[in-house]
């Protein structure tokens, strides 16, 4: 598939469970899945143009996020496992290579758990997912939006950029829905699964774990972590980066993950 | 009309550099509790409980207790204690529960077992109030937003379901399971103690309080809000073919009553001024945290144009109807006016604002019974016809 240049590719729905899910699709070469994080859904962004450019790109937005519907039977990242097995199925993507991006790393990492051989590499951006109490995820539900930009970006420039204009009404409703979904998956425990971190040996995928050298949202220890219990992996420091990693330097995270992925 | 007294328990005891809003942006959640000092908080839980005490003597028609969490600005915790501490020592008013807040208990059983309880030590006089919670509890008690309204739906059909129905009977629902419900002991009250919600402009809660025709009472906000809340309560009731009875419908509203106008104001400005930029200051996203509302509830919310009070003088607060302060005229007129307007046939009225002394709590509390309750009591005095369309069952 492609796109013509200078336009952006047009999202595809794909009926399933009880509503319908919205996707990109992009690109030529190894069937790719990308989870996007708590934000980023229903937006093509320059990191998906680059990876596209070296695959094929599958982009779903979680249920609840962007142009998906709720699909309120989905009630935590365990349903969202299943929900992906049966997307990857509906898809005849026997196998993939999987790249997930904080809440989406999380996802990625338990699908790995659970289908090992359904991934061909892996890929974990600044992954949540995994129950440190002396160092959490910093607590996104009770920050105010901007306080939220505020903490995943490390260049104050793009925080401006980001804060400059008040967000219209849709741009809040649709933010509270997302931010809603997340609750619905990751309220209690608190963004982890206290079970994970035992079972990352499950994984058989040569993985790649990116951390942000700037994160202000999960502390390093969570990376180095899942580099540590997943028995193939390594991880690298993306320096200049918040938390918001390749929508904070699209180019530099991008060429780290499609060169993993090339290899 | 029936004048409930409402008590919140505020923890007036702030630091001196409370005002300091980034240093303290809520008294709620985060607010630690190093500020909390027990003697004090033991003197100040049985001067309330004599307040609501004197309210039951001073002829109030219901008492009120609420229920918050982590905060100094309701040390209310858990409501059944306190409706069990005025039991005993009340004898003729209602004891009105407006917690218990559902969707944070972990077992909401235990909610049908204390409830019943209760009847039977007030001798049948309880009503029972359901609640949400704020947003907040919900992250002081560690239960998702997202499922607040569905657990509050299931944890009350369990309830009503265990009141009324002879058991043992099993409950296999969304959130909760039971093998054996069986209530020893049952309620006092047939088929049960009657049920208030409060709302706050939410559809779905008027169309359902509606539907079981519960008591629907307002939170604080404008006359104006207010108003469309009421309608739609009624609206609801009207799609359902029925009218609501009065008595169903419950303004909320703290109350200030010196003996003249520009006392009420000089005395009472403080204190009403304490109780909504310092004992209800919050912060948007923690008390309607992201699951808490629906889309549509949110955008309903964002779309009624209401001015912050976190400023607000107490003139203010009076104009847009938050408050009611004056001499006795100027509340009764002002009462008459609001219940001529809104239709409502019962008063939940906070008497004790904020950081007011003992002493000023008291003559509140009686000069709102004298000067006030009579002129409004089912007598040839009380003027015909609450509102258009409403009429007494």
């Amino acid at each position: 598939m492609s796109h013509a240049v200078g336009t952006d590719p047009v999202a595809t729905r794909l009926p399933i469970g009880s509503g319908a899910i919205s996707l990109f699709r992009e690109g030529r070469g190894r069937p790719t899945l990308f989870l996007h994080a708590a934000g980023g859904a229903g937006a093509w962004s320059p990191f998906h143009e680059l990876v596209s450019e070296r695959a094929d790109l599958v982009a779903p937005d979680h249920p609840g996020f962007g142009g998906s519907d709720d699909l309120p039977e989905l009630r935590d990242v365990d349903d969202l496992v299943y929900h992906y097995l049966d997307l990857l199925d509906r898809m005849e993507l026997d196998q993939v290579d999987l790249v997930g991006a904080s809440f989406g790393a999380w996802v990625a990492a338990e699908l790995a758990v659970h289908s090992p051989h359904r991934v061909r590499r892996l890929v974990l951006l600044g992954p949540i997912g995994l129950r440190v109490p002396e160092e959490p995820v910093a607590d996104l539900f009770l920050m105010s939006p901007p306080e939220l930009v505020r903490a995943l970006f490390h260049r104050p420039e793009l925080v401006e950029a980001a804060l400059a204009a008040e967000p219209d009404l849709d741009q809040v409703l649709r933010s509270y829905r997302e931010l809603g979904a997340l609750a619905r998956y990751a309220w209690r425990p608190f963004l982890n699964n206290p079970k994970l971190e035992r079972r990352l040996r499950r994984i058989t995928a040569p993985t790649l774990v990116v951390a942000a050298a700037g994160d202000r949202i999960v502390p390093r220890v969570h990376c180095e972590r899942y580099a540590a219990a997943v028995p193939d992996a390594e991880l690298v420091v993306v320096d200049g980066c918040g938390h918001a990693l390749h929508n904070e330097d699209p180019a530099a995270v991008a060429s780290v993950v499609t060169d993993f992925l090339a290899r | 009309m029936k004048f409930n007294f409402f008590h919140l328990m505020p923890y007036p005891y702030l630091p001196a550099d409370f005002d300091d809003v980034e240093k303290y942006p809520s008294p709620s959640l985060t607010f630690s509790n190093g500020h909390f000092d027990p003697v004090l908080g033991m003197r100040l839980y049985h001067r309330y409980l004599d307040e609501l005490e004197y309210a039951d003597q001073l002829g109030y028609d219901g008492v009120v207790v609420n229920e918050h969490h982590q905060s100094a600005y309701g040390l209310m915790p858990s409501p059944n204690i306190m409706a069990a501490a005025l039991a005993r020592r009340t004898s003729r008013s209602t004891i009105m529960v407006v917690g218990n807040a559902l969707p944070i208990r972990g077992n909401p059983l235990r909610v049908a077992e204390e409830i019943a309880m209760l009847d039977h030590l007030t001798n049948g006089r309880l009503v029972s109030g359901f609640v949400r919670g704020i947003g907040w509890e919900h992250f002081a008690h560690s239960v998702s937003p997202a499922e607040s309204r569905s657990r509050f739906n299931e944890a009350h059909d369990l309830i009503k379901k265990a009141w009324t129905t002879e058991g043992p009977f099993s409950w296999y629902g969304e959130h909760y399971e039971y093998r054996y419900v069986n209530l020893w002991p049952r309620p006092l009250q047939r088929p049960h103690p009657h049920i208030a919600v409060p709302g706050a402009g939410s559809p779905e809660t008027m169309r359902w309080v509606a539907e079981n025709r519960y008591l629907y009472i307002s939170v604080y906000a404008p006359t104006n809000v207010v108003a469309t809340w009421f309608d739609g309560y009624r609206r609801a009731a009207a799609d359902l073919g029925h009218e609501p009875d009065p008595d169903n419908i419950c303004l909320a509203t703290p109350v200030f009553i010196a003996e003249s106008d520009a006392a009420a104001y000089r005395e009472g400005r403080r204190h009403v001024e304490w109780l909504f930029r310092r004992g209800l200051r919050h912060q948007s996203h923690v008390v309607s945290p992201p699951g808490y509302l629906s889309v549509n509830g949110l955008r309903g919310m964002l779309r009624t144009p209401t001015r912050s009070y976190a400023d607000a003088t107490v003139e203010e607060l009076v104009e847009d109807g938050y408050a009611i302060v004056g001499g006795p005229d100027t509340v009764r007129n002002r009462i008459a006016e609001l219940r001529d307007r809104l239709g409502f046939g019962q008063m939940m009225v906070m008497l004790a604002i904020g950081d007011m002394p003992a002493e000023m709590t008291r003559r509140n509390t009686r000069l709102f019974a004298e000067e006030v309750m009579p002129h409004f009591r089912s007598s040839p005095a009380e003027p015909a016809g609450v509102s258009p369309g409403a009429t007494r069952v």
